[in-house]
C-alpha cells in the first residue's frame, strides 16, 4: 500500500487532478487510493481507448489528466494517442502496471511486454520506468513535464515492484 | 433531412455552447456552416466525440454538446456504459443516426438493419434518451440544454447524405487553443 500511496502523492504532486482506471490487479491498491480521495475527480471506465478520449476531453477543460492501465492498454490506444493526444498537443499522464516482467506468473503476458517499450518508443513518449521504490521520487518532475512538452508521458511500474505492495 | 440540413438548423443552439464535433463530414460540414471558436472539430480518433465531450464536461459548467454519428457510436459503444454512469447534467449527446458511414462513401451502419441505439444507450444506463426525427431535434436539444439537473442522451433519425465540402483549414493548435480561449483558458489569442 505504501508505494501506491506514494506514486499517487507524487503523481498529485506534480499536478495530476483528474484520474481514469481500468483495472489490473497491480494498480489495485492505487484505485482503492482514489476512490477514497475526495480531492481529485476519479472515475474506473470500460476501455483505454476511450479514456484518451476523456483525458483529451478534460485537458480542454483545464485539467492534468492521468490514466492508470496495464502495457496492454496503450496497444488498445495507438491511434488515439498519435490522432487525438499528439495531434492536439494534449498532455496526459500514463500510469502503467508493466505486466509480463519478471516476477509476472502469467507467461502470456511477455508478449504484450515485449513490444511495449519500442511502441511508446515509436510513438515518441518520453518514459520513466520504475523498477524499484527509489525511482519513485522522480514521477512528480516528470509528470509536469508532459505539460511543459504538451505531448502524453509513461510511467511505466515493473511487476516486482508492485506485487508486495 | 440530412446532416447539412439538420447541423443548419442546429445552430441557434449550438452557437451558444460548447461542442464537440464527430470527425470528416460532420465537422466538416459544421465548419462550412457556420465556424465558431466554441467549435472542437475532430481530426482524428474516431468514435471518441462522445468521450471528449464528457472529459470536458466533467470539468467545467458550461453546457458541452457532443455531436456524434450512428458509426462512429458503433465503433465506441462501451462509451455509452460510461455516460450512462459517469454523465454530469451539463452533458448531452446528439447521435445523428443516418445508418450510413457518410464520410466514407455511405456504407450502411448496423443502425439501418437490427440494431437499436436508443434500447442499447437505455441498457448502458444513459436517462434521458430521445429517439425523435430531425425536425424534432432543435427542441428536444433546447430542452436538454435547458434542463440544469439531467444528462441527455438524444438520437436524432435522418436521411443519409452529404454536402461536399472542403477540408478544415485551421491547424489543430489552432482549433485547440480558440476552443479553449473560448472556455476562458486561454488570453493569449
Amino acid at each position: 500500500m505504501n508505494i501506491s500511496k506514494t506514486i499517487i502523492s507524487y503523481l498529485k504532486e506534480g499536478g495530476v487532478d483528474f484520474f481514469l482506471s481500468v483495472p489490473c490487479k497491480l494498480l489495485a491498491n492505487m484505485i482503492l487510493i482514489l476512490e477514497n480521495d475526495k480531492d481529485v475527480y476519479y472515475s474506473a471506465i470500460p476501455r483505454e481507448e476511450e479514456g484518451m478520449g476523456i483525458c483529451a476531453g478534460a485537458y480542454l477543460g483545464n485539467k492534468l489528466p492521468c490514466i492508470l492501465m496495464q502495457n496492454t492498454g496503450i496497444g488498445n490506444s495507438v491511434n488515439s494517442i498519435v490522432s487525438l493526444l499528439q495531434l492536439y498537443q494534449m498532455p496526459v499522464v500514463f500510469l502503467i502496471s508493466y505486466r509480463g516482467t519478471p516476477g509476472e506468473p502469467v507467461g502470456a503476458q511477455a508478449s504484450m511486454a515485449k513490444v511495449t517499450e519500442e511502441i511508446l518508443q515509436t510513438l515518441r513518449i518520453p518514459m520513466l520506468h520504475c523498477g524499484s521504490e527509489k525511482d519513485l521520487d522522480q514521477i512528480s518532475t516528470f509528470t509536469a513535464h508532459a505539460k511543459v512538452i504538451e505531448n502524453p508521458v509513461a510511467i511505466l511500474c515493473d511487476f516486482n515492484l508492485m506485487r508486495e505492495d | 433531412m440530412n446532416r447539412f440540413e439538420l447541423l443548419k438548423l442546429l445552430q441557434p443552439m449550438l452557437q451558444d455552447n460548447l461542442a464537440v464535433c464527430n470527425i470528416g463530414l460532420p465537422s466538416q460540414e459544421l465548419y462550412h456552416i457556420n465556424d465558431q471558436p466554441n467549435y472542437f472539430y475532430m481530426l482524428g480518433s474516431m468514435g471518441l466525440a462522445s468521450s471528449i465531450g464528457l472529459g470536458l464536461s466533467l470539468s467545467i459548467d458550461k453546457n458541452v454538446i457532443s455531436i456524434d454519428g450512428d458509426g462512429s457510436v458503433l465503433m465506441n459503444m462501451n462509451t455509452l456504459a460510461t455516460i450512462g454512469n459517469r454523465a454530469p447534467n451539463n452533458y448531452t449527446l446528439l447521435i445523428i443516426d443516418n445508418g450510413s458511414y457518410g464520410s466514407t462513401g455511405d456504407q450502411k451502419t448496423f443502425t439501418d438493419e437490427k440494431t437499436n441505439l436508443k434500447e442499447v444507450a437505455i441498457g448502458a444506463g444513459c436517462q434521458n434518451v430521445i429517439e425523435c426525427k430531425g425536425s424534432e431535434t432543435p427542441s428536444n436539444l433546447n430542452k436538454a440544454l435547458d434542463d440544469k439537473n439531467n444528462s441527455y442522451v438524444i438520437i436524432s433519425k435522418i436521411d443519409p447524405g452529404n454536402v461536399v465540402v472542403k477540408p478544415i483549414p485551421i491547424n489543430p493548435i489552432t482549433i485547440r487553443d480558440r476552443f479553449r480561449k473560448s472556455i476562458g483558458l486561454v488570453s493569449y489569442l
